[in-house]
């Protein structure tokens, strides 16, 4: 198939003077805006105690032990401001992403061990459930990096328990294991209680010689019994208790790895453990990246930093889509599906550092008098007509037959409405759509580069796609609603406008509450918020956008559980026709 | 040699960032249409100065209407 992938076709520009010189107030501002995401990810990177204080302690904070760990310059992390539930840590205290480990792609997770000793905070579940469900999409391993004291006691209220709470990851690493997806984990300092079931979970314990795990710690054991209520007399038995305990925590490695065996290794010192993690790395399941490249690896044709210059802040400006695919895939070089049908979408085979990769995004630009066909009105690019929608569902169907992963680059206002958007079936096709995606079990990831509208947000590879979304990262560009703001005010506030119209009574009062929800939708759509909740799983600067496209290509073709010969793949034909 | 700059849709000048006898070059903005509640940016062709600007920020266009003239430097030269 070197016909078709050693050279595909070339397509974007270099930018020229003019471009450049009216570019650099945009530069400026998305720098200026990604300056304050790494203002917000070195606050969660100094949450807790000082590193001084922890290697004072004779221990590793969890960002050394990453660092490590991983191969240089292959971590990606992901959800590092996820903190839905609002903490005054700023963190749910689990740091994860994807990396190489000994030249593997793994899905890495570890407990901040600055924060509470690693304690259960808020929203941890939630922030684990997506690594588990990365690994099971990517099928790849997941290292663990365990140093869990378990619940933060006063807010156990809010994640201990239900469909989605504390306990629920212990059954997803038991879903892996019965996948065939391995969980390695390497274990530090005091984990009781939930702690203890981190620690036993995973498929292989590293264990450091300081370490325990235990059903229940020095605080539940030494305060299990009171009267019903505390008085001095309890209060001394439990500090006699307590001392005892400390002394001889429960479940350390004279128990578990010297009687039980559940510990498979004890290391003296911290790094020990993280070298076996290393070791066993290099042997877990993964094809060479040859079984699957197109072509050898190339770099894109122009600068990715041009990036600065083609995404526009404002979301409401035009831009070419193609001049910002062209910075992000091999060799600025591409096989469009369908360049003559659905103009508002790009859908394209590309490669990825040599492999091959779906690209869809939506296109930013002025369709023409005659596009909708089915309208008297004309089209803009971002939102979506009834050809995109068909040309999607094609392709993505196609991706599936030929087991492509999908990446989605989404900036979508969202689709046509009115009667003409609904005779021409937008309703079927959308959800259509939905259907196409759910059927086709490929990974897919979603670069979000600015707006993500209504139900476009899901039909473009957004993660409320469970099953299929690895994972959505997004841009200070990036913003998330149902509609814009401004829109949302008028959906609300017509009638009532009309209402106090007719009764003569003042309107500021209404255009007031318009203003203040439209400001509202503002703060709420805003990268920070969208990466706190979780809408977005990273926010990544300009420059780093490839490098986590190269991750996911690289992980998705790593251990893939089912094959498409390239001789047999029909999209590249189908394209060439 | 000149060449002729047109609306490639219909809609409103939202913004004119050159003038007359302004130097520009290609690929430069220099102005912008709102339509569909969107911007689309109005490029310089070429390297040149601005010999006229047929339209100011507010100005309803319509498709092909003519938005400004560059004198092509490649021209002076």
């Amino acid at each position: 198939m070197r016909s078709y992938f050693e050279k595909m076709t070339t397509f974007g520009h270099a930018l020229k003077k003019g471009r450049i010189k009216s570019t650099e107030a945009n530069l400026a501002g998305i720098k200026k805006a990604e300056d304050e995401i790494t203002e917000a990810v070195d606050r969660v990177k100094l949450a807790g105690f000082s590193e001084e204080k922890i290697n004072a302690r004779g221990q590793m904070t969890v960002w050394q032990r990453l660092e490590y760990l991983v191969d240089p310059g292959t971590w990606r992390p992901l959800h590092t401001l996820f903190n839905p539930m609002n903490n005054v840590e700023e963190t749910t205290n689990v740091i994860d992403g994807i990396g190489k480990i000994s030249g593997k792609w793994a899905v890495i997770i570890g407990f901040d061990n600055k924060v509470m000793a690693g304690a259960w905070l808020p929203g941890q579940s939630e922030n684990i459930l997506r690594v588990t469900d990365l690994a099971k999409r990517l099928n790849i391993p997941l290292v663990w990096l365990v140093n869990c004291s378990g619940a933060k006691l006063t807010e156990q209220e809010k994640f201990y328990a239900n469909r989605r709470g504390a306990g629920t990851p212990f059954f997803r690493h038991a879903e892996l294991e019965q996948m065939g997806i391995p969980v390695l984990a390497g274990i530090y300092g005091t984990n009781p209680a939930g702690g203890g079931y981190q620690s036993i979970s995973p498929t292989i314990l590293f264990a450091h010689k300081d370490c325990n795990m235990a059903v229940g710690g020095i605080g539940i054991v030494s305060g299990m019994a009171p009267k019903g209520a505390f008085d001095i007399e309890a209060a001394e038995e439990i500090i006699e208790k307590a001392k005892q305990f400390k002394a001889k925590p429960p479940g350390s490695v004279n128990v578990h790895y010297d009687e039980t065996g559940f510990f498979r290794y004890v290391f003296e010192d911290e790094t020990g453990v993280l070298d076996r993690i290393k070791e066993y790395m290099k042997d877990m399941p993964a094809y060479a990246p040859k079984f699957f490249r197109v072509a050898d690896p190339k770099e894109p044709a122009f600068p990715v930093d041009d990036l600065y210059r083609l995404i526009p802040l404002n979301p409401k400006r035009v831009y070419d889509f193609e001049e910002v695919l062209a910075r992000l895939v091999d060799a600025g070089e591409h096989m469009e599906f369908r360049p003559d049908y659905g103009p508002e979408v790009y859908a394209g085979l590309c490669k990825v550092d040599g492999f091959l990769m779906a690209c869809v995004g939506n296109r930013q630009e002025y369709l023409g008098k005659n596009y909708p066909e089915y309208a008297d009105y004309p089209g803009m690019g971002g939102k979506l007509y009834r050809q995109g929608l068909i040309k999607l569902n094609e392709f993505v169907t196609l991706c599936g037959r030929d087991r492509v992963p999908i990446i989605w680059f989404q900036d979508s206002s969202g689709l046509d409405v009115g009667d003409a958007a609904e005779r021409a079936e937008l309703l079927g096709l959308a959800q259509g759509l939905v259907y196409s995606i759910q059927q086709t079990d490929v990974p897919m990831m979603l670069l979000l580069l600015r707006k993500g509208t209504a139900s476009a947000h899901y039909l473009m590879g957004g993660p409320t796609a469970n099953r299929h979304n690895a994972f959505t990262i997004g841009t200070v560009a990036s913003e998330i609603y149902v509609m814009h703001g401004e829109t949302a005010a008028v959906a609300t506030y017509s009638r009532r406008l009309v209402k106090e119209k007719e009764a003569g009574r003042p309107l500021e009062p209404i255009v007031e509450k318009m203003n203040q929800l439209a400001e509202e939708y503002h703060e709420k759509s805003r990268p920070l918020f969208c990466a706190k909740t979780g809408m977005i799983d990273e926010i990544v600067p300009m420059r780093d956008l490839r490098t986590y496209l190269v991750a996911f290509a690289g992980a998705a073709y790593q251990n893939p559980k089912s094959i498409c010969p390239q001789h047999h793949l029909m999209l590249p034909r189908i394209i060439r026709g | 040699m000149t060449q002729t700059i047109l609306a490639p849709l219909d809609g409103k000048v939202f913004q004119v960032m050159v003038k007359p006898g302004d130097t520009v070059e290609e690929d430069e903005e220099i102005l912008v249409i709102e339509a569909m509640k969107m911007e689309t940016p109005i490029f310089a062709p070429c390297d040149g100065a601005v010999k006229e600007i047929g339209v100011k920020e507010g100005d309803d266009v319509l498709e092909n209407d003519i938005l400004a003239v560059i004198d092509s430097k490649s021209n002076e030269v």
